[in-house]
């Protein structure tokens, strides 16, 4: 395998695969913190050379984070399928860029080779693309899901709702989620990340959101972040639960920082499989955010964008309704400024839905970032472009517990009929009837919350 | 935008060798001459009235049955049903593809209807064919070679292009289809020199355009 | 080209196919603006009101279109602009002496290089280093100090008083309580390498909070026994939004204390640590912040304005 590249007459030689995917990022202050990205930008085009020349077989054999030391790499491999594989295992990143940008290479085509490929080769093909690149080919997976609704059809865009409260007060909570549906969010989630993480607050959230959905007759999921052993325990208090969460991380012991394993989520999975209160087939919700790894020392070298899509290979082994990448939460120590935020949720979205999951993104920023609002609003746009399964939706998009910036229960309407996009077709149909909606135009009741019981 | 192709999607072929006396003759055919069928449908009845007769000039084959769907393609009874199925069957399969082909042929690079107004929700059938076939000659009283304007649109625009056409040629009309046909059109089958069908042919478009951008001719 | 379709293409070009575009519709008359209220207060909805004595999302708030009303932008923008200032205002370089605190300094060089490197910010540079080991007291029960963190604004405002009560609740526990100081471009784990230096057993960092919305001047507190080089998150406990409106310094000094005093009488921190028992309120646990009301940032004209429309 080559490894060296000229330019100018310069020669630039790396010394291993995790290397070369590192130097060819593009900037990022996460992997200038871990001392591991290109010196300049002539010797990042330098390694994205020596990349466009490996061979997906290449990336196979060398995973960022060697089998002996990490579960995650060998699940990969032990699970890959082959017959996917065996179509392009011969391409190199450059062809196989070239390949994923052919009108030819359609929706269907990639949904089928998804689970032939790895993490590495994902993020390779990613380094070696601009942002409207990402969007093409983001823009053209197509990854259907079903829980009580139906997510990611074509010309869909769909939102969480975030109802968050510092102190878990359940009417605080219920009066934000009334305010957010009255605007036609919610359609992917209501999902509160709770302020106590514990197995009666979990349940005593999660039961008065399934009345209020149940009231209401609307077509949607529930789901409360508290963690995945915490949610177990609620589980068994015989509270109902329509999606099962987790944040994961992109090696074994990131995963370990977070208190998880493929262990613990196979039996997470198996329970919520017995005991979830969502017609499934999916109920497993996940989220990731670049730089997590690093956070916790564990990112073995690798640049943070290749852990992301290690991530991703860890969620599509439970088939989920949701994942989504927290994009610019993690502060200006791994994503310093719009810039590199916009870059990572169009390349996380990317790289979800090219290994099959439903992606969305919380585009975000914390306020020690600097990116501004404006920047913000056209992230959004950007990833409704790209065809992103959902984005977040909060009161002026604050995280009143979180203490973030995030999209508003404003915006959803308003990219949405911006793009023409609509949400699942049966909240479509709720809000319609509810007199919310008038199409895609807001309806009588629009932004009134007094419509819901 | 006004005259506009709207190119029929062939919506199924099957070849049919050897087809039992029985259906043989239900579908027309002579269980003496004829050993092998081939079967098309198609989302246009006239285009593949024409493209039927076409084939009669290209291959030793018989059109033995050609009927059009109730109220049209958009009220298919499934999604391969389209508004027609028409039948051409011959002595053996080589003239039945040879007929196929030159039907197919006809679909695609000759025969269509056209939209007569910029939304494209009227159409119009201003077809002119220079040289008849066995089977439209025969199902108009025509001779085999001679020219003809096959003209369809719907009741209205029809009637009005109809009367346009008349006066503008020197034509007469081999038989006329008051509406409603199956597919609720109306149409006629004008016969003359070749030149005097063209000029039929335009001045039938051209009213039915005329039609479609004034619908009313009377103050309300 | 068939026989037909030529004719069709020579007719459809008679019939003005391709004759210019017809001009555009004339435009209709403006109607009538609707007035908008700014910078009158709206009223606020009864959903807001009844919203608002249980959470400070703001909700209620209406819709043009399908976008904010104008007052509404002015005062996220307003909320923005604080949480902005805080980020950015630096704690000056003599503050600390100016307030009588040994001045300590992070091996940051600049202020993006604070929030870049946050591995620089949890060790002292060898100036305030060698400082450290010649002006501060050794061998102390407990080593307060004070630093800018995320928030200057924090740490110049409520910081000094809650140094000085966190101080005098020690002392009245009799604990010996080392050199009051500051540290510039400081992260959490500076106490580490400063606790470590003075062999205090417990070691307690002041500092600024990441800004919400609209707030920028809260303090955290993170407390960690016998701190070394080597700590983690896992060793320490915390207490967030201390300041006016959430709990005031007073309150948080005593709570911290009798966190401090747990570390001291069980000899460990962090997770170890139990706290069944102890009045701390908030302190030691996940450390949220309560909801404090949103107020109303932006009134046009001058305050005196504002404050007849207040009564108004």
């Amino acid at each position: 395998m080559n490894l060296s590249a000229s330019i100018r007459g310069v020669g630039y030689r790396f010394t291993s695969v995790t290397e070369v995917l590192a130097k060819a990022n593009p900037p990022k202050s996460g992997d200038d913190l871990a001392g591991i990205s290109a010196r300049d930008a002539v010797e990042r085009v330098a390694a994205r050379a020596v990349l466009a020349d490996i061979t997906l077989a290449e990336l196979r054999a060398h995973p960022v984070v060697p089998h002996e030391i990490d579960e995650l790499s060998r699940m990969v491999e032990s699970t890959l399928d082959e017959g996917a594989y065996s179509a392009v295992k011969h391409l190199s990143v450059g062809q196989f860029r070239e390949w994923l940008l052919e009108p030819s290479t359609t929706g269907p085509t990639l949904r089928a080779l998804a689970p032939g490929l790895t993490p590495e080769m994902v993020a390779a093909a990613c380094k070696l693309m601009s942002n409207l690149d990402l969007m093409t080919v983001g823009a053209k997976c197509e990854v259907v899901v079903r829980a009580n609704n139906t997510l990611g059809l074509p010309g869909r865009l769909s939102s969480r709702l975030q109802p968050n409260h510092p102190t878990d007060d359940i009417d605080g909570i219920l009066y934000t989620t009334r305010e957010g549906l009255s605007y036609g969010c919610g359609d992917a989630v209501i999902g509160v990340n709770p302020a106590t993480d514990t197995p009666e607050s979990t349940a005593q959230i999660l039961t008065r959101l399934h009345d209020v959905r149940v009231r209401n007759n609307i077509p949607t999921q529930h789901c409360v972040l508290s963690h995945v052993t915490v949610q177990m325990k609620a589980l068994d208090l015989g509270c109902p639960m329509d999606l099962m969460f987790q944040s994961l991380s992109g090696s074994q012991k990131g995963n370990k920082a977070f208190g998880i394993s493929i262990a613990l989520i196979d039996e997470a999975h198996a329970k919520m499989k017995a005991m979830t209160s969502n017609r499934g087939p999916n109920f497993m919700y996940f989220e990731t955010g670049q730089g997590s790894a690093l956070s916790s020392d564990a990112h073995h070298g690798a640049d943070q964008v290749t852990l992301e899509a290690r991530c991703y290979g860890f969620a599509r082994r439970y088939k989920p309704f949701l994942v989504n990448t927290v994009v610019g939460f993690i502060g200006p120590e791994y994503l310093e400024d719009g810039p590199q935020i916009t870059r990572a949720g169009l390349e996380d979205h990317f790289m979800g839905k090219l290994m099959g999951l439903p992606m969305g993104c919380d585009a975000c920023f914390t306020y020690h970032a600097r990116m501004s609002q404006d920047e913000l609003e056209c992230l959004k746009v950007l990833l409704g472009a790209a065809g992103c399964t959902y984005l977040m939706s909060l009161p002026v998009g604050d995280d009143i517990m979180l203490n973030y910036q995030s999209t508003s229960f404003h915006d959803i309407p308003s990219v949405r009929r911006l793009l023409g996009k609509r949400p699942t077709p049966e909240f479509d149909a709720w809000l319609n009837e509810m007199g919310i909606m008038d199409g895609l135009k807001p309806g009588e009741r629009f932004g009134d919350p007094s419509v819901l019981k | 935008m006004i005259l506009d192709r709207i190119v029929p999607r062939i919506l199924s072929v099957r070849r049919l060798p050897g087809a039992d006396p029985a259906l043989l003759t239900a579908y027309g055919a002579d269980p003496a001459r004829h050993f092998a069928l081939g079967l098309v449908t198609v989302d246009q009845d006239d285009s593949t009235y024409v493209a039927l007769d076409e084939a009669t000039k290209h291959a030793p084959v018989d059109v033995v049955f050609a009927k059009s769907f109730y109220a049209g393609s958009s009220h298919a009874s499934g999604a391969l049903s389209g508004e027609i199925l028409g039948v051409i069957a011959g002595a053996d399969m080589a003239d039945v593809d040879a007929g196929l082909q030159a039907l197919i042929r006809c679909l695609e690079h000759d025969a269509c209807f056209y939209t007569a107004n910029d939304a494209g929700t009227i159409t119009v059938f201003p077809h002119v064919i220079a040289s008849l076939g066995r089977y439209l000659s025969a199902q108009a009283g025509l001779q085999v070679g001679d020219p003809m304007a096959y003209l369809v649109a719907p009741p209205m625009e029809h009637t009005i292009g109809l009367d346009a056409a008349l006066k503008a040629a020197s034509v007469r009309a081999a038989k006329i289809f008051p509406p409603p046909t199956e597919t609720n059109f109306a149409a006629a089958w004008l016969s003359g020199d070749l030149p005097e069908c063209q000029a039929a042919a335009e001045a039938y478009a051209a009213a039915v355009v005329d039609v479609g951008r004034k619908a009313w001719d009377i103050d309300r | 080209m068939s026989f037909t379709r030529a004719l069709m293409e020579n007719l459809r070009v008679k019939l003005g196919a391709m004759d210019p575009l017809p001009p555009p519709p004339p435009l209709p008359e403006v109607p009538f603006p609707p007035s908008r209220v700014f910078p009158t207060p709206r009223r606020r909805s009864a959903y807001a009101e009844a919203a608002a004595r249980h959470t400070t999302a703001l909700v209620g708030i209406g819709h043009v279109g399908t976008r904010y009303a104008t007052d509404v932008v002015l005062q996220f923008q307003a909320e923005l602009a604080v949480a902005h200032a805080a980020v950015g205002t630096e704690l000056p370089e003599d503050w600390a002496e100016k307030n009588g605190l040994l001045p300590l300094h992070s091996r940051v060089t600049s202020h993006r290089q604070f929030l870049l490197r946050p591995d620089l910010g949890r060790r002292l540079d060898e100036a305030s280093l060698a400082r450290l080991n010649e002006k501060a007291r050794k061998g102390v029960d407990i080593q307060p100090i004070l630093a800018d963190g995320l928030s200057a604004v924090a740490c110049m405002g409520a910081g000094l008083a809650l140094l000085a009560h966190f101080t005098r609740e020690c002392e009245a526990r009799g604990w010996s309580v080392g050199t009051p100081m500051c540290a510039r471009y400081a992260r959490v784990w500076l106490e580490d390498e400063v606790g470590q230096t003075v062999n205090a057993k417990v070691a307690a960092i002041l500092l600024g909070e990441r800004p919400g919305l609209g707030t920028g001047d809260g303090l955290s507190a993170y407390l960690v026994y016998r701190p070394r080089i080597g700590c983690s998150d896992g060793d320490r406990n915390m207490m967030s939004n201390i300041h006016a409106r959430g709990a005031p310094p007073e309150q948080a000094a005593r709570r911290l204390a009798v966190l401090a005093g747990a570390m001291l009488d069980q000899k460990t921190s962090g997770v170890p640590l139990n706290l069944a028992g102890l009045d701390l309120g908030d302190a030691g646990g996940g450390g949220y912040r309560a909801p404090e009301p949103r107020v109303r940032l932006v009134y046009a004209g001058d305050a005196q304005d504002k404050n007849t429309k207040e009564r108004a």
